[in-house]
Parts: C-alpha cells; structure tokens; sequence
C-alpha cells in the first residue's frame, strides 16, 4: 500500500516539491510527487537503480523541466517559485549542492573550488577557513592541487564537501541536496559524512541526500522510498552522533552571476585553451590570406574580397568552439551552475564563454598585414573606423557561443550537427563585410540608409542579437 | 506497411501526378517569358517548382513552428509530431527550393550563388536548420530535453523566415521579388495570364503534395510510437 508522504506540520518546509511529475527520456519517472524538506531533518530518498532518486533531487534543484507541478524554495521571509511546468522559473536561495557526477571541473584546485561553493551560496570565506574545512576531510594537504590531479576517493570527498559546506558555515537554515554522496567513500569518509549530516541537521538546516547506502540512511529521520514512479514514506532512525563543527562566516552580497564570470576567467587564465584555440585559426587565416594575395591589388580590385579577407580571421575566431563547452560538461560541471546560479546562467555563460576580446585586434592584426596594395590615405581611414565593424564581431562571437551551448544540452551532442546551425552567422559577417568594403571605398559615413555602413553593422549586430535571444531564452522557458 | 487505400497514399500520389503534370505544363505549354527581359527566357520554365517549392517550404516551417510553440506552451504529443513533420517536409521543399534556384541562377545570371543576395542566404540558412533537425532527431535520444533543445533550434529557424521575406523586398540584390503581387500603379498582375494559369496549377499541385505529405507523415510518426510502446512491453516481459 502506498502511503502519501507527510508535510511535518511543527517543521517550517524549506524546500516543497508539489505533484511534480516529471520524464527522463520518454519515460515518467515521477508522478505527482509531493515532498516537504523542513528544517532541521534530514530526508532520505531510496529506491533501485534508475527508480528516480537522482530525478528527484536534480527537479528539488531546479534543473529538470517539469510536465506538472511545481518547486517551491523559501528563503528568509519569502517564498521562491524555483520552477513550475510552466516554465517559469527562479533562481534558488543559497544551498548546498553535490551531484551524483560531482560538477567539478579538472582545472579548479581544491581550495579554489571549496572557496567558489561558498561564494556562490552568499558566504564569504578566509583561506584559513577554507583550509580547516578541507582538514575536516583530510584534503587540507591537497589544497593548491587541481582537481584533476585528484583520485577518485578524494574527488568524491571534495564534491560532498562542497555541498556540505555552505551549509556547516551559514548562519541561516538552507536546503542541501546530496546525491549518492557515500558513493565512493572509504569508511572513515562515511563516518565523517553521518556526523556532518546530524550536526548540520541540528543546526536547522534541511537535508536530501539520495541514496541506495542502508548504512547511511540510517541517520535520516524520515525514507522516501520511490517504486514504480510513486513515493511512500517511512519514519528513520535519526542514528548517529553529530560532528562538532564550529565554524562561521561572514555572508557576502556577491551574486552567483559574479563568482561565475569569476571562476570562468580563473579557468581560462589557469589553462587558456580558450585562448589559443580561437587565435591560433585566426593567426593561419591571416598568413594563408597573406600568402595568396600578397603580389594582388586587393582594393582597386575588388574591395569586398579585401573586407572578407580582413574579417575572416575573426569571424573564425568567433565561431570556434568555446573551451568552456567542454569545461561545463566535465563532470556535470554545467549542470551545477545552472542549478545554483538559476536561469541567468546560460546568458551568463554565452558572454563569458564567447571571444569578447580577441576579434578586434585580429581585425588590426588582419588589416595591418592584408593592406599593403593600400593607399595611406584609405588605409588610415579605415584603422581609424575599423573598430566598428570588430566590435560587431563581438556580437557574433557571443551569438555563436549561444548556438554551442545550445547544442550542448543536448545528450549526444558530440552526434548533433553543430556547424549547420552556426552557418546562420556568415549573414552577419556577410553584412559586416559590406560595412567594410563600402568604409574602404567611400569612407565612413553617418548616414542612415539601409547601405551605409553604420547601419550594415547595427543590422549585423540585431541578427546575432536574435540569434542569441533564441538560442539563450527559448530553452529555458 | 502503408495501406493505398490509406487517404495519406491517395493524396500524396494525386499530388506527386499534378506536380508531374505541372512540369509537362511548364515545359511544353507555357510561353516563353519576354527575351528582352531575361537572359536566359527558357530556364525560367524550372520557376515553376522552384516557387510552388519556396511556398510548401515556408507553410512547412510554419507547422515546425506551430510545432515548437505547442511544445513549449502544453508539452503535446500533437505538438512534438508537428515539429517532426514540419522540419522534414522544410527539408525537402527547402532542398527543392535551393537546388533548382541554383540551376536557374547559372543560366539567368551565370553564377549559382549570390552570396550577397540576401534572401538566397537566408533561405539556405533555412533549410540547413531542418537538416540540422532531422540529423539531430535521428541521432538523439528522445526527452524531454532534446526536444526542449530541438524546438528552441525550430523556433530560431522561424525567426529567420520574416528576415527572409524582409528581404525579398528590402535587400533585394539579384534575386526576383514576389511574383504574384499586384502592381501599385495599374492594380494589374504584370504576368502573362497563360503563365500564371501554369504557376497557380503548380501551387496547387504542391499544396495537394504538400497536404498528402503531412497526413502519411504523421501516419508515421504514429506508427512509430505505437512500435516503441509495443518494444517497451517486449523490454517488459523479457526483464521479468
């Protein structure tokens, strides 16, 4: 007989899952699920592999589109509508978050990734604080290590501790959501794991952990057990001695948004693949061009071949795939972030993940070596406004990240045709390079025509402005 | 297999046999366009699937995008079936559109591609977002976020269809423009009547054409869902 899971009355919820059903693949797997998570409890949820568990913590999270219902979060005084079939959606209060993958990127250290977990739930920390942390689970001693250098027992540690963490320092209740957290853990690691997993709960804060570990569950106060897409309720043992954790901080008024573009800049300055895999095309385009036109007469020529050659470079650049692509989907490293920092994440990715710097000195660099058939009085002409048309590249590049991103969602997307959709960007360029060619021949001018380049270039910049707002807004509604 | 008795057969064979009838027409019947005008009066005759093409192309990506609102807006099987059906149908009629433009283009214009012709990027453009469909649709795994994901790319692609039809007549470089409408100053259509009898006969054809694809395309798709839920119970009993 199935039993309708209890809303504990004396316990203010934290967190609420209202008749959400929800599919993975063309599957249901929950249907009408109702879960409250009060303060102060922890909750766990059982059932056999692919029953569900980690389907339900990633729709408490926010991150899985939802056929009915809704996730509702409060926060201080105020109830957050997280996400609701409908589309709408919020981003949460600060948590604590582990993924059954981790989401952890490989290029992050240690401290570095503790110290980003806390910043993103509000919560900010001193190094000495982060490294008493990281003692509490014998990772103090690997602390400037990259997370990649890191076995998988010590990865595993890291990623619970990142989700325990915010909690273990904040001074107001907050929801943790843990995913098969005992996965991997030697004995020792399990033991440290009950004892935060009491202490926390004593503290107020409310706590999901997914999980088919007996052992482990035994310290939850109450079992959701999902069968056959349904959850049925038991009361737990609430066994085990809390650990003593006596740690504080201070919060801090940084949004997710900003320790996003943080860690994105970190990651690119530690390993800059982003970088040299967007200059390097560039830098060939320009020789090869180089090469072939050298002895020709481009502009009496043909001015429209020398504006392509000269913004070919960059449009390469920009449409290169972006490293971050490959960082977001190590480890579920996207999916973390898009649960914690919310629907603004993937706008938030596309400007951060995109060439914003590259295209306008490869556009100089470009022109610098294309223009020698040029006459001075042109070529300064053109040095003095080429910055227009670079700068439009600019909205191109982050148009086409969009598009990369896009087709990142999906599960096999190494199998999904990505350059069919990127093709839509040679319009763009195609308008930028007419701005171009008409700045060669005639100068700039500041008429507004529908052939003068200033509004060739503004007209380049709405259509990857559309492009972006469809590939950005379009799948989060 | 599909019944020929099945209206979907019946249908889409009637239109397959009109559009025949309308290349005969075009080839044989109509008229020669004025010499003094064209480059090349006799390759206009493939206008006549070249434009019959463009429109089933456009009313496909309005199913492809019906499709993807009624996805995003109530989660519809019906929803999901039309954006299946409308990027296939939008990448055959778009091939058909961007093949025989081409061959019309080297004769009339002795060059392909334009590549600064606006209008003829933008529906190629088009076209390779429902290539970029049907490619993903065959080799993604069906849920609920590959279909969030595949019709967010089918609502882009229809954002590009009034770029395209802007540009027919604000950026018109090379390529014609719209050929049915009346002129401003006479209210007259300045097309020669017997011309535009053959070109509305292959209107027709391909809506016919068109109608008939949608309905066995569907009968597909449904056939489809019906073998899947039927491999699930199979899947069923063999894991009991």
């Amino acid at each position: 007989m199935r039993v309708p899971c209890r809303y504990n009355m004396s316990i203010p919820p934290l967190a609420q899952a209202k008749g959400i059903d929800v599919h993975r693949g063309t599957s249901k797997v929950l249907e009408g699920a109702s879960v409250s998570l009060g303060a102060g409890e922890v909750v766990s949820v059982m059932g056999e592999n692919g029953s569900g568990k980690t389907t339900l913590i990633e729709a408490f999270a926010g991150i899985l589109p939802l056929r009915s219902g809704e996730i509702i979060w409060n926060g201080g005084d105020q109830s957050i509508l997280v996400r609701d079939s409908d589309g709408r959606r919020n981003p949460p209060p600060p948590m604590g978050l582990t993924l059954q993958k981790g989401g952890i990127c490989g290029d992050e250290t240690v401290s570095e990734r503790l110290a980003t977990s806390l910043s993103v739930a509000g919560i900010s920390s001193r190094e000495e604080q982060v490294l008493d942390l990281l003692g509490h689970w014998g990772l103090r001693h690997r602390s400037k290590d990259r997370v990649s250098h890191l076995s998988g027992g010590l990865r595993r540690r890291l990623s619970i501790l990142c989700g325990l963490a915010p909690a273990a320092l904040s001074q107001t209740p907050m929801v943790v959501l843990l995913d098969e957290p005992s996965e991997g853990l030697d004995d020792t690691a399990k033991e440290t794991l009950k004892g935060w997993l009491r202490a926390l709960s004593s503290r107020g804060h409310g706590i999901l952990v997914a999980t088919h570990d007996k052992e482990l569950s035994s310290c939850a106060d109450r079992i959701l057990t999902i069968e056959d897409k349904f959850l049925s309720e038991t009361s737990g043992e609430s066994s085990g001695e809390p650990s003593e954790l006596s740690f504080s901080a201070q919060s801090s008024e940084q949004s997710p948004i900003s320790s996003l573009i943080r860690w994105s800049t970190r990651m690119e300055i530690r390993n800059p693949i982003e970088t040299v895999g967007r200059a390097t095309p560039a830098i060939v385009a320009i020789l090869l061009s180089y090469a072939l036109v050298m002895d020709f007469d481009l502009q009496t020529h043909d001015s429209r071949l020398l504006a392509a050659l000269v913004l070919a470079p960059a449009f390469i650049a920009s449409i290169s795939t972006p490293a971050l692509v490959s960082r977001l989907s190590e480890s579920d490293c996207g999916r973390w972030w898009d649960a914690v920092a919310g629907p603004m994440a993937r706008p938030a990715f596309t400007i951060t993940g995109a060439s914003m710097i590259l295209p306008i000195p490869v556009t100089y660099l470009s022109w610098f070596v294309l223009s020698g058939s040029v006459d001075d009085q042109v070529s300064s002409e053109v040095l003095r406004w080429l910055w227009i048309p670079a700068l439009a590249m600019v909205d191109l590049a982050i148009a086409s990240t969009a598009l990369h991103l896009l087709v990142s969602n999906l599960s096999r997307s190494s199998a999904a045709p990505a350059p069919l959709l990127l093709v839509v960007m040679v319009w763009p360029f195609l308008e930028l390079t007419d701005a171009l060619s008409s700045i060669i021949d005639n100068g700039m001018s500041w008429g507004l025509s529908i052939h003068e380049p200033l509004v060739t270039c503004i007209v380049a910049s709405i259509i990857s402005a559309l492009v972006w707002l469809s590939a950005v807004m379009i799948p989060d509604y | 297999m599909s019944d020929y008795r099945d209206p979907a057969v019946i249908i889409t064979v009637a239109g397959l046999s009109c559009a025949a009838i309308t290349a005969f027409l075009g080839f044989f019947q109509a008229p020669l366009v004025n010499p003094d005008s064209w480059n090349a009066p006799e390759a206009y005759r493939i206008l006549y699937w070249h434009v019959p093409f463009a429109w089933s192309s456009f009313l496909s990506f309005t199913i492809l995008f019906a499709g993807a609102v009624s996805w995003y807006a109530k989660r519809s099987e019906r929803g999901w079936s039309m954006v299946v059906i409308g990027s296939e149908l939008g990448l055959l009629f778009g091939s058909g559109v961007i093949i025989s433009g081409p061959i019309w283009g080297s004769a009339e214009w002795g060059v392909p591609w334009d590549w600064g012709d606006v209008r003829l990027n933008t529906y190629a453009l088009l076209t390779l977002v429902a290539l970029f469909l049907v490619m993903s649709l065959r080799s993604q795994p069906d849920g609920e976020e590959t279909r969030d994901t595949l019709a967010a790319v089918g609502l882009f692609g229809f954002i590009l269809v009034p770029i395209t039809a802007a540009a027919t007549t604000i950026w018109r470089n090379r390529h014609p423009g719209v050929i049915f409408r009346e002129s401003e100053e006479t209210g007259e259509v300045p097309v020669d009547p017997e011309i535009l009898q053959v070109m509305v006969f292959g209107t027709f054809s391909f809506m016919i054409l068109f109608i008939g694809l949608v309905l066995l395309n569907y009968s597909i798709y449904n056939l489809r869902a019906e073998l899947e839920s039927l491999n699930r119970e199979i899947d069923k009993e063999m894991t009991n």
